[in-house]
């Protein structure tokens, strides 16, 4: 007979998620697999010979461009050296500055990084990544896509999640010949809500560079990395190429972060037995020894690997500490659904969440879970009040500010008018005065009313082939009337020109000023230090819309 | 999951069209401008005076107004050579020594137009050159664009390719 309990348990969400136990030899191990190898090195003449047990004849691709590129030799041999209990406490000592851990760290081979930090609870990794953080203040991302690729809709919901206040926006597609569109409209969305919002359309890697050069899109970041050689062959590059590929981007004046997550060694069959974290660790080194800015990590579209073994999620904020570590801009994940339980997928945000990270979601779904194009996100737009109230509730800065139903309205509907006005200019296929009021009022694509695929794909395709660029964007706005839209979207055009937002950790506040970890780095050294809420960003946390003021009693 | 050859179409048509103009070949060189992280930046809004576009245009000069006069095209949003090099100073002098470098080999690419570019980043996928391809390619970037950092890239991309067994062939 079952027990009544055990029955009532079975049906609870989290006993849908997958468990597993450890297992070492296919790389289902979060951290400290028998196979990990011991931290080591060797200089000869300014050369390592010799890297975490490794003789450099035997090198893979991977371990060749990290010991030659991202290891600083002069470093090396006095940072191997120390105890790796001393670099750990230093990672939470609140009297050592960030700099210093920084300078240490690029001394440190990957099997060494994981040594240190591995030795943290997670609480401490929490108070770690509190100060390693490379910008002072913590941001946010979002996903903006819908299941129809639906371009009005697109505009309206990009220009609400500007609104609330995420500093980056990701797009990608249902249709891959709908991308010129879906970049369009995150951008015209994306300025009307708020100037400044960076905005990115995830695609195959040659498409997303020419769509970023002809000013649809600042940013980039699905460039993926794999920790081993085999993976990243599979995924049909090399490092060499990523950081070729990396060049190219800044040559264009374009902002750019690789991608990589814990899982995807175990996911694609090749993680040689080593562990998560381990692999993870060699893709942070990648991207450093490449020279980008920053890196998309946290487990990413793999999240379901790590979650589902012991301490996997723990390791994947460790994860997003070493990249700060080393020095790199962080986008930290919280990007895919990876649990049914509420209370796992609170937990899991909160370790982000509470520390802060130039991007604590990469993104948060601005739309609802079936409009996710990524496979849904780890918090979705339904959960936005909850997410508000936790910001209240433990006074911590997420990234997000209340907004009420009368400026979003508003705000959707004008990013909607925009869109219209710019595809009559340009002769696409016309947005009628149905779709914006549809889009102004809706809460997903099921509220919308069907477009005509066929003559959008084919005026997408057009859209590219006549070589429209951002600057025609421009004018078609400012042609409209739409004057503030089009000066944003020119402002964010002439970054490119500059170059200052090619920075770590780099993004730009409504005045379209450069809130980076050059300008702007974090100095936390404890209580009194570091990111603090400002009284009027407190004052913006605590008004959320649903709290009951004195005057409400008022009879 | 996407149609690689219709989109390798649309990339092309678009390359060819964006035709970005072949310039004049400088020296990247690592040349100070004394530039100070804390003085000077965001160059855009401390130090302008400085900046230009990849076509010559003075930053200042790049404006919301002139652009609706028609005074500004598409290539004039093109970052120079210079200005990354500047960019380059400041990362080195805030310890992004790697950063730093790949600024100025993005400093070299500015001269390769986009299509060339994709091009060689196609090639230095896996299995896609031989070996000769490859110093090719380093040639080329050496000499047509006057780009040695990126050409010393590629040479030692063709060096590990071929102990790795990752060049043409080797499949």
């Amino acid at each position: 007979m079952r027990s009544k309990r055990f029955q009532v348990l079975a049906e609870r969400p989290v006993n849908k998620d997958g468990f597993v136990a450890e297992w070492p030899e296919v790389g289902l191990i979060a951290v400290d697999s028998p196979n990990d190898p011991k931290p080591s090195i060797k200089i000869e003449n300014g050369k390592i010979v010799e890297m975490d047990g490794k003789k450099r004849e035997d090198f893979d691709m991977i371990d060749q461009f990290i010991a030659d590129y991202a290891i600083d030799v002069e470093m090396a041999e006095k940072a191997m050296k120390m105890d790796s209990l001393e670099i750990a406490r230093m990672l939470v000592d609140i009297n050592v500055p960030r700099e210093e851990v920084v300078k240490i760290a690029s001394g440190l081979t990957p099997a060494k990084l994981v040594e240190v930090v591995k030795m943290l609870n997670v609480v401490e990794i929490m108070m770690a990544i509190q100060k390693m953080r490379a910008r002072k203040r913590p941001g946010n991302q979002c996903h903006v896509t819908n299941l129809r690729d639906n371009p009005v809709l697109l505009a309206a919901d990009a220009a609400e999640a500007a609104l609330r206040g995420f500093d980056e926006e990701e797009t990608t597609v249902g249709i891959t010949r709908y991308a010129p569109f879906n970049a369009l409209a995150l951008l015209i969305g994306s300025q009307t809500g708020r100037g400044g919002v960076l905005t990115q359309c995830a695609l195959e890697e040659s498409f997303e560079l020419s769509i970023g050069m002809r000013g649809f899109t600042s940013y980039a970041e699905t460039i993926s990395v794999y920790g081993t050689e085999q993976v990243f062959v599979d995924g049909d590059d090399t490092p060499w190429s990523k950081a070729f590929l990396a060049s190219a981007y800044a040559s264009r004046g374009l902002k750019m972060r690789f991608t990589s997550g814990t899982g995807s060694e175990v996911q694609m069959g090749y993680a040689e037995g080593k562990s998560m974290l381990y692999l993870e660790t060699r893709c942070a080194m990648i991207a450093k020894g490449a020279g980008v800015q920053g890196l998309q990590n946290g487990s990413i579209s793999c999240i379901g690997v790590p979650g589902a073994v012991p301490s996997g999620i723990r390791i994947v904020a460790a994860e997003n500490l070493i990249t700060t570590m080393l020095d790199l801009e962080v986008a930290s994940g919280s990007d895919q659904t990876f649990s049914h339980s509420d209370i796992r997928r609170t937990a899991r945000t909160l370790l982000l969440m509470l520390p802060g990270t130039d991007l604590i979601f990469s993104g948060y779904s601005a739309v609802p879970n079936y409009d996710n194009m990524f496979a849904g996100s780890n918090f979705d737009i339904e959960d936005v009040d909850d997410y508000l109230a936790l910001q209240r509730d433990l006074m911590v800065d997420g990234g997000l500010r209340p907004v009420t139903e009368e400026e979003v309205i508003a705000v959707r509907n004008k990013a909607a008018r925009a869109l219209q006005a710019v595809f009559k200019k340009l002769g696409l296929p016309p947005i009628t005065d149905e779709e914006v009021e549809a889009a102004t009022y809706a809460h997903g694509s099921k509220d919308m009313p069907l477009r005509d695929v066929n003559e959008d794909l084919k005026a997408a395709t057009e859209l590219m082939n006549r070589g429209v660029h951002g600057l025609d964007i421009v004018k078609a706005l400012a042609e409209s009337g739409f004057t503030d839209v089009a000066e944003n979207i020119f402002n964010m055009l002439k970054q490119r020109v500059a170059g200052d937002y090619l920075h770590t950790s780099a993004v730009l506040d409504k005045d379209f000023n450069i809130d980076s970890a050059v300008n702007n780095p974090n100095d936390y050294m404890g209580p009194g230090t570091g990111y603090r809420l400002s009284a009027e960003r407190w004052e913006e946390i605590k008004n959320i819309p649903q709290a009951l003021k004195p005057e409400d009693f008022d009879k | 999951m996407i149609d690689e050859k219709a989109l390798e179409e649309i990339v092309r048509q678009v390359l060819e069209e964006l035709g970005s103009k072949k310039q004049e070949a400088k020296v990247e060189t690592k040349k100070d401008e004394g530039l100070d992280p804390a003085r000077d930046f965001p160059l855009s809004k401390k130090r302008p005076e400085l900046l230009k576009s990849a076509t010559g245009k003075k930053f200042t000069e790049i404006t919301f107004e002139e652009a609706l006069k028609g005074n500004i095209s598409a290539e004039d949003f093109r970052i120079s050579p210079e200005t990354l090099l500047m960019q380059a100073e400041i990362a080195e002098k805030v310890g992004r020594k790697q950063f730093a470098n790949n600024l100025r080999r993005a400093a070299e690419l500015t001269r390769v137009p986009d299509e060339r570019i994709l091009e060689i980043y196609n090639a230095l996928r896996p299995y896609r050159s031989t070996k000769e391809e490859l110093l090719a390619i380093a040639d080329e970037l050496q000499h047509k664009y006057n780009a040695p950092m990126c050409a010393a890239f590629i040479r030692e991309a063709a060096e590990v390719y071929e102990r790795r067994r990752r060049l043409k062939g080797m499949e």
